[in-house]
């Protein structure tokens, strides 16, 4: 009767949250650089990472000002739905939304999935 | 004293794993990729199968994967007609490739500075990374989808399967087919090994070894049931293989006998492959699942951890995760 090998623990699986790649890990602190180039190409990149900073600023400033409003979401497959924007999650690939308006009746709260977007607007 | 292959199973895909792939030997371990049907491939850690993080973007099935040498780039062709180029470290998403059908195949050379693709439009594609909104080259010929295209021979040939049921050596400089194999079954996987310029091709339930250079037949073995994929050990003593009957085989390489076979998966075998340090091999699945397996079975590596029968009843045994003795069916 053969033994079975001993295992340490078991592999650990996805993280339901995040999509992973641990900033905090060695491998990503080591390759990656967080300085910018002092190269003769620096000044383009710093303006590019200007410019990205300043791109990324405006995006999480919407997200935080659509919280709590009624903003329609344009999606694949021709759909148009309405709800009132909640939360999106860290990496932005779920959007918590309430009274979303579909054409089964108003849901009271729902997951919209990012990657299925095109896009939404909202009144200010 | 015999033990009994444990295999490690990770799960995370919703939907059958069609194709992995190692990376080489870095500082940081190595590392393993996986394509799935449910769109979201995953790098693991490649020694213990840790989920490291999974690549998002791709809008359907992704068919191949792929990692440099030095794991620091991935690729992934899929069947939203587009092959991605990954930051292996970040998980951003570098590059989208755009072809005009389901891509299935993607490689990348030794230098990480070309990417070879291939799919259903029956064209080979090759990619500058440091030019990427270049036109890439391109190498017609096959009269099928292609399933596979790999770099051989130090990067200066291509090796593509199709379901033409051809195998074809291309020159990558002069774009001509220097050599054609043709077979009565659409060849299932292909692998190349560098180190002595070995051919391993599956097709039907046989698993056939050429060389690389000249496409000559070295040797084939049969296996009990239809074979998905095979991998040849580094030291080349052992290869093992996968397929219809769920089940994983050992062979032994040089007298061709079978050594072992495993269950544990609960759907055919898509793809296996060995660790670029032969320890342990690795298997997809129609389950959806990646299942590692040991090469030397009872031996401490990476989460397996060899214990002497006195030790199991001691008060070190509580740190260990021990199996139960009956396979669940």
């Amino acid at each position: 009767m053969k033994t079975p090998v001993s295992v340490l623990r078991l592999p650990r699986g996805p993280d339901p949250n995040s999509r992973g790649f641990d900033p905090n890990s060695p491998r990503f602190i080591a390759l990656c650089p967080t300085t910018v180039s002092t190269s003769s190409s620096g000044s383009v990149d710093e303006e590019e990472q200007r410019l990205r900073s300043e791109l990324r600023e405006r995006f999480l400033r919407t997200l935080l000002l659509m919280t709590d409003k009624q903003v329609q979401f344009d999606m694949f497959e021709k759909v148009r739905v309405r709800a009132t924007f909640g939360a999106s999650d860290i990496d932005v690939l779920n959007f918590q939304v309430s009274d979303l308006e579909t054409p089964l009746g108003v849901q009271k709260e729902a997951l919209l999935r990012c990657h299925d977007m095109i896009s939404c607007s909202f009144e200010l | 004293m015999a033990m009994r292959q444990t295999p490690l199973t990770c799960s995370g895909h919703t939907r059958p794993v069609v194709d992995l792939a190692f990376s080489g030997i870095t500082p940081y371990g190595y590392f393993l990729i996986s394509a799935c049907k449910d769109g979201k491939p995953m790098l693991r850690q490649g020694d213990t199968g840790d989920w490291i993080g999974t690549f998002l973007g791709h809008k359907g099935a992704v068919w191949g994967a792929t990692l440099n040498k030095e794991a620091t780039k991935a690729a992934t062709a899929a069947a939203d007609f587009t092959a991605k180029v990954w930051d292996a470290v970040t998980g951003d998403e570098v590059l989208t490739l755009a072809h005009k059908h389901i891509v299935k195949s993607v490689n990348f050379t030794q230098d990480s500075n070309s990417l070879l693709t291939a799919g259903n439009d029956k064209v080979l594609r090759i990619y500058d990374l440091g030019k990427p909104e270049a036109e890439p080259q391109e190498i017609a010929g096959h009269t099928s989808a292609i399933k596979k295209a790999l770099w051989c021979n130090n990067d200066q040939q291509i090796l593509s399967a199709a379901e033409d049921k051809t195998i074809r050596l291309w020159d990558k400089n002069t774009k001509e087919a220097v050599k054609t194999l043709s077979f009565d079954a659409s060849v299932s996987s292909m692998e190349y090994v560098p180190d002595g310029e070995i051919l391993v091709i599956t097709y039907g339930r046989t698993i056939a070894f050429y060389k690389a250079h000249s496409l000559e037949l070295i040797k084939t073995v049969d296996a009990p049931a239809s074979i998905h994929s095979a991998s040849l050990h580094p030291d080349k003593d052992f290869f093992v293989a996968g397929g219809d009957d769920f089940k994983l085989y050992k062979y032994d390489y040089s007298t061709k006998e079978e050594m072992e076979s495993y269950k544990g998966h609960f759907g055919p075998v898509h793809c296996v492959r060995f660790s670029p340090d032969g320890e342990l091999y690795a298997s997809g699945s129609e389950d959806g699942t990646l299942r590692l397996w040991q090469t030397a079975v009872g031996k401490t590596y990476g989460l397996w951890k060899c214990v002497l029968p006195e030790e199991l009843s001691s008060e070190n045994s509580e740190a260990l995760y021990c199996p139960p003795a009956e396979i669940k069916a």
